[in-house]
């Protein structure tokens, strides 16, 4: 008889996610055969904005999230300049790449060492590290002490990377640098040398530690390679612009469907969300310059969520680095937890390079800023990517304030609940068919988890049991 | 507390100057700290300050800001915090458990009793569909419990209570209007006393200064809003160097240095903070040397309607 097997909270995550299992044996082996993924915070975002002056759309949007704040006020200024066909100087655009890309390596480096490691072997035996449980924690010993010693140098490196950001963005998190019609800081010399110094010291942790680190997790996890497929369609927006019109970018905009390496043209018309299994008014499957976000709660015995479900041309898709990576041709091995973070971490060494050759690119006597004059009214898609995945903001401006502003993020992509046909989201098909040796401790529905990096700040849930189940409790009773 | 008490002190120097020595790092533009002691090594289980950290409606932003800490006095990084100084029991963001383990590691701090740890608070707390706009987990019996009550449970017996966060303090972005949350700051939310750290994010240096200050007997002396003093007593605009009195230039565009961004919309006039000397990220920058006009994000009416409207 199936089990059904609750992981509330799931931790070492940026916000509040829940997961309900159910178990059961298919073949012989207990596996999982079916998964909803619950987000359990609502902030309303979208309400929050409406009726404001568009310039505080950068700062407000920004703390959607703090360990991707950069890609959040990018996306917002990117959405206020195509709603008034606004370009920015050069300069302006490499200081967004630097900001973003040492945002990206800040997020990469924290998510293996402090996020995902513990999936794979043990810290210290204190808080936070213990306790925890002990199922197939397969590096031990001295190969354990050393990505330990490695886990407290990346939080060294990740700091760093804070640094480099904010030597252009004022601070992190949160920079008030990114507006629109450019950026704030001018790249004094001081600020390249020492920016080139941190990109350096990344490169080389990079190289040098985080990707022989992914090794040597594939290796003793090398069935990973093989667990946590998901639905196998990948979407990117694509992230750091080339050229002023951003037609050319470091990692393209794409899709692909079904693992094949065939990239197809991504049309931003054909994405809609559904509501359907999440607590908010009940409406058709719109996109979201139509929609709306409206809580319903309690609503009914079926919703289970307060992420909605994106869905492209109706179909479930995969966002983040891997899909970055596939859409881009950097990467092509498969699809599963560990090509998530071989992809993550090559993705890493990609970005920290390209940091490194923006930096002296940089003039330190260019403009930075193009003038920006709020529109009477207008509407504009920015479309980018943040280190998890896609990312895109709806505005509408009218009578010179917002009237409208939609946000879809990349854990909305994947960690989305069921959509109007019963599909299940990118993050629950993952789960469906991942063996779970012991079902008191199912490490192994976090490390499927944790492969999709998520981030559920902007929204999280409430899972009920299916009919026919036990449910059990997780671990020791409280 | 007696051990953790012991421990700060000697981290932090000893001596009354705890709040200084731990805290605030005054630094030039240049001033970035790279020298730094090692790491000590870990302490055995079950030593240091034992700390709840929960996470209510918010971005993380505060549990990453701490992350960044880097000084040269003790403790000079976060791993240092967390090895050496205190015992995290729950912290969702970094802690190994999860699910019902990680919440009986929670319960297993409060088992101690009154006064036996700290409980600091990231995020505000939403009071809309009774609370079901933000729960953290389910209790052992299948009940859902809100972020709501989890802090009225264990804010009751902690030694003192941490708001880490201009959220956790006044409610923030969290609460903004139109609110549709009902999203409150913690203080309000329960009616208990709390010290806050307000920043959206806070400087690292105030969280470990906060808490520093909560562990040792030194008294920490708290303004109207709750904050103290020893961090939050200075106007950033008095205290900016782009502050020059009758020859001030003032910027009316983006982009340019060394002008005043009060036409900008710069709220450093009304806002409380050690920024300018302070800096931020190992003082690389801060907000108003990147251009960037203050936000006010250590104020309770951060983030008002019309941010860049000049006061």
């Amino acid at each position: 008889m199936a089990t059904v097997k609750i992981i509330d909270p799931v931790t070492r995550i940026e916000g509040h996610l829940s997961v309900q299992v159910t178990l059961d044996a298919v073949g012989g082996v207990q596996q999982v055969t079916d998964a909803r993924a619950s987000g359990t915070l609502f902030r309303g975002f979208e309400t929050i904005l409406q009726g404001r002056p568009p310039t505080d759309a950068p700062h407000i949007s920004e703390r959607i999230c703090g360990v991707c704040t950069v890609a959040q006020g990018l996306a917002s200024v990117l959405a206020l300049e195509a709603a008034s066909g606004l370009t920015v100087p050069d300069n302006a655009r490499i200081m967004r790449n630097i900001l973003n890309g040492a945002d990206f390596l800040h997020s990469h480096i924290l998510h293996f060492y402090q996020l995902s490691l513990l999936d794979y072997m043990d810290g210290p035996a204190r808080g936070p590290w213990a306790p925890t449980w002990s199922t197939d924690k397969r590096i031990t010993g001295s190969a354990a002490s050393t990505l330990f010693s490695h886990y407290q140098t990346a939080l060294d490196m990740r700091r760093k990377a804070h640094e480099l950001g904010a030597l252009f963005g004022g601070r992190m998190p949160h920079p008030p640098s990114t507006v629109p019609g450019g950026f704030t800081t001018t790249p004094r010399a001081a600020r390249i040398s020492a920016a080139a110094s941190l990109a350096s010291e990344l490169v080389s942790f990079v190289q040098g530690t985080y990707l022989p680190d992914v090794e040597t997790v594939a290796t003793a996890y090398s069935d990973y390679s093989a667990v946590g497929a998901g639905p196998r369609n990948l979407l990117a927006f694509g992230v750091f612009d080339l050229d002023t019109a951003g037609s050319s970018k470091l990692l393209r905009r794409g899709r692909a469907e079904g693992g094949s390496t065939s990239v197809q043209a991504l049309d931003v018309n054909a994405i809609t969300e559904a509501v359907t299994y999440s607590w908010y008014q009940d409406a058709s499957p719109v996109g979201p310059s139509a929609g709306t976000t409206v809580p319903s709660y309690p609503k009914n015995t079926s919703a289970y969520s307060w992420l909605k479900a994106p869905r492209y041309s109706g179909k479930v898709y995969e966002v983040g680095p891997l899909a970055r990576m596939w859409i881009n041709g950097s990467y092509t091995r498969g699809i599963s937890v560990m090509d998530r973070h071989r992809a993550r971490a090559q993705e890493a060494l990609l970005i920290a390079q390209a940091v490194q050759q923006w930096i002296p690119s940089l003039s330190s006597s260019g403009s930075v800023y193009n003038q920006y004059t709020v529109p009477s009214s207008a509407s504009g898609v920015g479309l980018t990517e943040a280190a998890r995945g896609a990312l895109g903001h709806w505005v509408s401006i009218s009578g010179s304030t917002l009237s409208r502003y939609q946000v879809v993020t990349p854990t909305c992509w994947n960690a989305s609940p069921r959509d109007d046909k019963g599909a299940l989201g990118a993050l629950e098909q993952a789960l469906v068919g991942t063996p779970v040796t012991n079902a008191d401790e199912p490490v192994e529905v976090m490390r499927v988890i944790h492969s999709f990096d998520p981030c559920l700040a902007c929204a999280v849930h409430v899972a009920r049991p299916g009919k026919g189940a036990t449910v059990t409790r997780l671990g020791t009773a409280c | 507390m007696q051990i953790s008490r012991r421990l700060f002190l000697k981290y932090c120097g000893a001596s009354s100057l705890v709040l200084a020595s731990c805290g605030i790092d005054s630094r030039g533009p240049d001033g970035s700290l790279e020298q730094r002691d090692d790491l000590a090594s870990v302490l055995p289980p079950g030593a240091g300050a034992r700390v709840i950290w929960l996470t209510g409606s918010g971005c993380g932003g505060c549990s990453v800001s701490f992350l960044n800490r880097f000084s040269t006095t003790a403790p000079v990084s976060a791993a240092d915090v967390l090895m050496n100084v205190a015992v995290v029991g729950f912290q969702p963001v970094i802690m190994a458990a999860a699910g019902d383990q990680a919440v009986a590691a929670a319960e297993a701090f409060y088992a101690g009793g009154e006064g036996t740890y700290v409980l600091v608070v990231e995020g505000a707390i939403p009071t809309a569909f009774n609370g079901a706009a933000c729960v953290l987990w389910r209790d052992a019996s299948g009940q859902d419990v809100t972020v709501l009550q989890a802090v009225q449970r264990y804010a009751a017996s902690a030694t003192a209570i941490l708001s880490i966060g201009t959220c956790a303090a006044y409610g923030g972005v969290s609460a903004a209007s139109p609110n549709p949350g009902a999203v409150q700051g913690l203080s309000t939310a329960t009616g208990l006393k709390t010290i806050n750290i307000p920043g959206c994010p806070p400087h690292p240096d105030w969280i470990v200064a906060g808490l520093a200050g909560v562990l040792s007997d030194a008294p920490m002396s708290l303004d109207a809003q709750g904050r103290p003093e020893s961090i939050y007593g200075s106007n950033i605009h008095v205290s900016c160097p782009r502050n020059q009195g009758a020859s001030t230039v003032f910027a009316t565009t983006h982009g340019v240095d060394n002008q005043c961004l009060r036409q900008l919309g710069c709220r450093g006039p009304v806002t409380t903070a050690p920024c300018p000397s302070g800096l931020w990220n190992n003082g690389r920058n801060w907000c108003v040397d990147a251009n960037g006009p203050c936000v006010g994000c250590t104020e309770s009416s951060f983030p008002q309607v019309g941010l860049r409207t000049p006061v």
